[in-house]
């Protein structure tokens, strides 16, 4: 488990990290989203004792990670995985961690074999591509067999098949019992991967809830119904706005967009009515729009600078955005 | 929606942490010797600076040694022309100390190493033994090479004694180990190979030419304090020197732990 107690960072007048508190439990996935800037890389980096905090402390199974006698082998961190030596092999990079931590040097191999990096293993570690070494970084994490998994940004660079390989490596994890800790700006990859989530916001905490919790506080339940009938269509609207909090939009194609119900109490009413329904779906919000609105909220009741929004729509790419 | 953690909930440690997996090496600074030791000698760089060192003693010597003998000075030990060479070997040294050091820096690698190794004064204590050690070998092997270069190139105009020699091949090894020592200090106060080669250029070669290039005692006594003065009091037999051989080793090693303590202070209170 880590524990982040008040941590806070002050780079000269700039607060990058404020007052972080909570905790990261073992045996899930928890996810740590931010802006570009809101101090993720930050706080992680105090949590792995490579930045001094200026205030408050992170503790991992209650100990600083400077009082970690064998740190590998109690956490596994991946940073910025092009953090390598280039003319250093993969392997030797990983050989000189090993011995520092007593780890036997038949391990390294083990782990670049997990990791699909056997062949290239012998090679200068300039000469990987941005996946290779994402890779290396990952075997770097899991030399010391750790019970908690730092990683920042794990998919960047990854293809395709290296993104579900994260996935499945960080869920696998999880599932062992391990704590998993893990930063993207990758929306969809990770509402597939976490179980919970951590968001931040110009070094603030602005959420820390479980995936479910998130997804369903950030909009209410809304569904869509396609109704051929255009009078039956008329009827059910007129039954469904009477409600206090819901709306209803109708498509020109006659299908209707509904806040405030689910399609299960759509289609009771539907019943109830004698309406006949062609269509009718629950409108799945997708971790990116929950978080957008999350953060658009958060940026109006915190300093409420214009600048915040800009940034906080900067760190989403927008293709896509609508569920 | 929850906005904020409930701080009551703060569950204790459930796991300890195994951090005895109780097989291999031991970690600690063994382990980070082990490390440091594996890093160094991975890169090409290290080898480059060992024989860039053993090809500048084999022309320095071979050049002392041919003046003295056209010039026909007085006879004098054979290894004070290794012990010359110091002056422009001991950056073979630097170099590769530097290097050590500001190319993890400069790849970001730094920060792997301090998650491996994340008591600051091991990390470094290990770079500087690792250096250290290097140094000493690669020393004594330079003066051995040089000072059998230079008895060939002299002539007959040198004077040998198995006794003195050892003790000056010894002396210079430990000279240029306290000069690596010294590096890694610099290097991890100043994060840049420009930033710590200036430093040290400056401590190790220019300061002293200066004062020596101007002349008189005041500025001679300072030079006698610097570290290459006194190392060179150390290393040379026959000329007269201030003090013993003792305190020319003890005013060396004075920079080298002043330097080490710096670079300690620089790495701990900065962040990584």
């Amino acid at each position: 488990m880590i524990t982040l107690e008040g941590l806070t960072k002050r780079y000269g007048g700039t607060l990058a990290v404020d007052e972080l508190t909570f905790d990261v439990q073992a045996g899930r996935v928890t996810g740590f989203l931010g802006p570009n800037g809101a101090g993720k890389s930050t706080t992680m980096r105090m949590i792995l004792g490579l930045d001094h905090p200026t205030r408050g402390r992170a503790l991992i199974a209650g100990r600083p990670y400077a009082d970690l006698r064998r740190p590998l082998c109690a956490v596994g961190a991946m940073l910025d995985a092009r953090a390598v030596h280039p003319a250093r092999s993969g392997r030797t990079h990983l050989v000189a961690q090993a011995r520092a931590n007593g780890i036997p040097v038949r391990r390294v191999d083990e782990v670049l074999e997990r990791v699909g990096l056997a062949k290239a293993a012998r090679r200068p570690a300039g000469t990987y591509s941005l996946g290779m070494s994402g890779r290396l970084g990952v075997a770097g994490a899991l030399l010391g067999d750790p019970p908690v998994l730092v990683l920042d940004e794990p998919v960047n660079g990854l293809d395709p098949d290296g993104v579900r390989w994260i996935r499945r490596l960080v869920r696998d994890q999880a599932a062992e019992g391990r704590t998993v800790f893990l930063s993207s700006h990758l929306m969809s990859e990770m509402q597939l991967t976490a179980d919970h989530l951590v968001v931040i916001g110009r070094g603030r905490l602005l959420s820390d809830t479980s995936m479910t919790d998130f997804l369903a506080a950030a909009s209410p339940a809304s569904a869509r119904a396609v109704v051929p009938d255009p009078e039956e269509r008329a009827a059910l609207v007129r039954r469904l706005v009477t409600a206090e909090g819901v709306s209803v939009e109708t498509s020109p194609s006659g299908e209707l967009t509904v806040e405030g119900r689910t399609a299960a109490e759509i289609g009771d009413l539907a019943h109830h009515c004698r309406v006949r329904l062609h269509r009718l779906s629950d409108v799945r919000v997708s971790l990116e729009q929950a978080y957008m609105d999350l953060t658009a909220r958060s940026v109006e009741y915190t300093t409420g600078g214009s600048g915040a929004d800009t940034t906080a729509a900067a760190a989403v790419p927008n293709e896509g955005a609508r569920p | 929606m929850t906005i904020l953690t409930t701080p009551g909930e703060r569950a204790n440690p459930a796991r300890t942490v195994p951090d005895t997996p109780g097989r291999g090496t031991p970690g600690g600074l063994a382990g980070a010797i082990a490390s440091e030791w594996t890093k160094l000698f991975s890169v090409r760089a290290s080898y480059l600076c060992l024989l860039a060192g053993l090809a500048i003693t084999g022309v320095f010597t071979y050049y002392y040694a041919s003046i003295a003998r056209i010039n026909e000075h007085p006879v004098q030990p054979v290894g004070n022309a290794a012990a010359s060479s110091a002056v422009l070997v001991q950056f073979a040294v630097v170099v590769l100390a530097t290097v050590a050091v500001t190319s993890e820096y400069s790849t970001g690698s730094v920060r792997v190493s301090l998650l491996s190794v994340p008591r600051r004064h091991v990390i470094q204590a290990a770079k500087a033994l690792v250096a250290a050690v290097v140094a000493f070998v690669a020393g004594t092997t330079f003066a051995v090479v040089g000072t059998a270069v230079a008895w060939v190139a002299f002539d007959g105009r040198a004077s040998f004694e198995a006794g003195p020699s050892l003790l000056q091949v010894l002396a210079i090894g430990l000279y240029q180990a306290l000069v690596a020592v010294l590096t890694v200090g610099v290097a991890f106060a100043t994060r840049h190979p420009a930033g710590a080669l200036s430093v040290l250029v400056t401590l190790l070669w220019a300061l002293p030419s200066v004062l020596l290039g101007l002349g008189g005692p005041a500025l001679a006594d300072v030079n006698d304090h610097l570290p290459h003065g006194s190392g060179d009091h150390l290393m040379r037999l026959g000329a007269e020197a201030p003090y013993t051989p003792a305190t020319a080793v003890l005013i060396v090693a004075a920079w080298a732990a002043t330097a080490h303590l710096i670079g300690l202070c620089v790495l701990r209170r900065r962040d990584a």
